[in-house]
């Protein structure tokens, strides 16, 4: 049942980016707290939702050109993470959310080529809504649109439904397996956070984006460490 | 300009699904084709006039699914004239094929190289220090600003046909993006500070060496991904390199992690 309303949140989620509204739904720092509620523990998505939308920022569809899917390996991440957290009885920790990013990860791969397999079948819409209006049916040519929402739709709701049910069933095998990797794999969650950050930032092509990025960390970081050491 | 406001509102509705079967042969047109439909239902009458006007708009046509609003609200504009004689019948494609290009280059400017990443920058931050509300009104303001302003373009382009450029250009879209692009990469840098922060404490105060080892992992990864990333290197082998590195590390470095404060 969990990864029946999973696939249904990763379906909706590959239809909302792309086919329908794109109110920011699908973008990481959403989807991954609601992948995490559809499993029963949005705190545990909420956790690696800030990297994620970090490290995929870029992640735009212009034009003809297709990025990686992130909302397919968002909602494999979250869920394999919750998953794996509530086997080991620890929750989504930071281990956990980075073993779960290394096995998903190559999922947004693999749903950019599901999008451009989307794309070819959408063609052959294209030519049966001509066909339709050939045939004096313009209202059945019109509603042809609808159908190319189908196939993201499936793709989506089964490759990260296996994908989070491998990953909860890989992350306790490793982690009981060799519990001194956990704080080797904390560390290396941490350095993933400091990628998706300068990720996120190269992304945006703003004007002095080094200084202004180094600049606003230093600041945040100073002020926070002053204020921990005075609490 | 007589479409009933219902009908406005159900093809403003079905443009919401433009993109739905893209693809590689027409790009958005089964989308246009399908949101246009009501107002075609509406503007002609005669079944064979409106086959031959929803035939025009299966043409190839491709935009920023935001800025198509304001086209398909103009693309009626022009089909109105097309029924009432006063315009040719290409006078709507022409008009498409006109805008789409350079609409296209304004709106992915806009929404998807500013706004939503300075959105979701301003999430993130507010994820990192509050938790999900921030995250929830993030969306609702984005959402906000989104709807209203396709639905704005819609109407603009649905009153002014080819006035809607002047329209749109009064809205300096360009210049907000500029400001966006900035301030989201400061929010960028905001959330690498609280995440250098959040692993500066997760090891305290028992395992000071560990603290230590978790902030210098946050900046060291920060610092030579940006360096890396500025020499095209690709982003996900860069994420896995960073992993293995710091799981590296972390082996050799054992028994220095657990130090006590």
């Amino acid at each position: 049942m969990p990864f029946l309303v999973l696939g249904l949140v990763a379906g909706l989620a590959a239809v909302e980016r792309k086919g329908f509204l794109q109110a920011m739904l699908s973008r990481p720092i959403a989807l991954a707290p609601i992948a995490g509620l559809a499993l029963g523990d949005a705190a545990g998505g909420l956790f690696v939702a800030p990297p994620l939308e970090l490290l995929w920022l870029g992640a735009v569809n212009m034009g003809a050109a297709l990025p990686l899917h992130e909302t397919l390996a968002t909602a494999a991440i979250a869920g394999g993470a919750v998953l794996g957290g509530r086997a080991l009885g620890t929750g989504v920790t930071g281990s956990v959310a980075v073993l779960a990013v290394l096995l998903c990860a190559p999922l947004a791969l693999l749903g950019r080529s599901a999008e451009r397999l989307g794309e070819r079948r959408n063609e052959a819409l294209a030519v049966r809504a001509e066909n339709a209006l050939s045939c004096h049916d313009a209202r059945a040519a019109a509603a042809m649109n609808l159908r190319g929402m189908l196939l993201p739709f499936g793709i989506n709701a089964l490759l990260a439904a296996v994908g989070a049910a491998a990953t909860g069933v890989v992350i306790p095998f490793l982690l009981r397996d060799a519990p001194s990797s956990e704080r080797a794999l904390g560390l290396a969650w941490w350095a993933f956070c400091g990628v998706a950050a300068a990720a996120g930032a190269r992304s945006l092509r703003c004007r002095r984006a080094g200084l202004v990025f180094a600049a606003a960390a230093g600041a945040v970081a100073l002020v926070g460490l002053v204020a921990w050491r005075a609490g | 300009m007589s479409l009933p406001a219902a009908t406005q509102a159900r093809v403003f509705w079905r443009c919401l699904f433009i993109q739905a079967a893209w693809n590689r042969r027409g790009m958005q047109n089964l989308g246009f084709a399908f949101a246009i439909d009501p107002a075609l239902r509406r503007i002609y009458l005669d079944p064979a006039a409106r086959e031959e006007a929803l035939r025009r708009h299966l043409g190839v046509f491709n935009c920023h699914p935001f800025m198509a609003a304001a086209i398909l609200g103009g693309a009626i504009h022009h089909e109105e004239r097309v029924a009432a004689g006063e315009e040719p019948g290409a006078a709507p494609a022409q008009y498409k094929a006109a805008l789409q290009g350079p609409l296209a280059a304004v709106g992915d400017g806009f929404f998807w190289t500013a706004l939503r990443p300075f959105v979701g920058a301003a999430a993130v931050v507010g994820a990192l220090t509050v938790g999900w509300l921030p995250v929830v009104a993030a969306l609702l303001v984005y959402n906000g600003i989104a709807l209203a302003l396709r639905w704005h373009l819609f109407q603009a382009g649905y009153r002014l046909g080819d006035g809607v450029v002047g329209a749109i250009a009064r809205l300096s879209l360009p210049r907000q993006a500029d400001r966006l692009r900035f301030a989201a990469t400061a929010l960028c840098g905001a959330a690498a500070g609280l995440l250098l922060l959040a692993a500066w404490r997760s090891g305290r105060p028992a395992l000071h060496g560990l603290s230590t080892a978790a902030a210098a992992s946050v900046a060291v990864g920060a610092g030579v991904s940006w360096l890396a990333l500025s020499r095209g290197a690709p982003l996900l082998p860069l994420a896995y390199a960073a992993i293995a590195v710091a799981v590296v590390a972390a082996v050799i470095l054992g028994g220095h992690l657990v130090g006590g404060a």
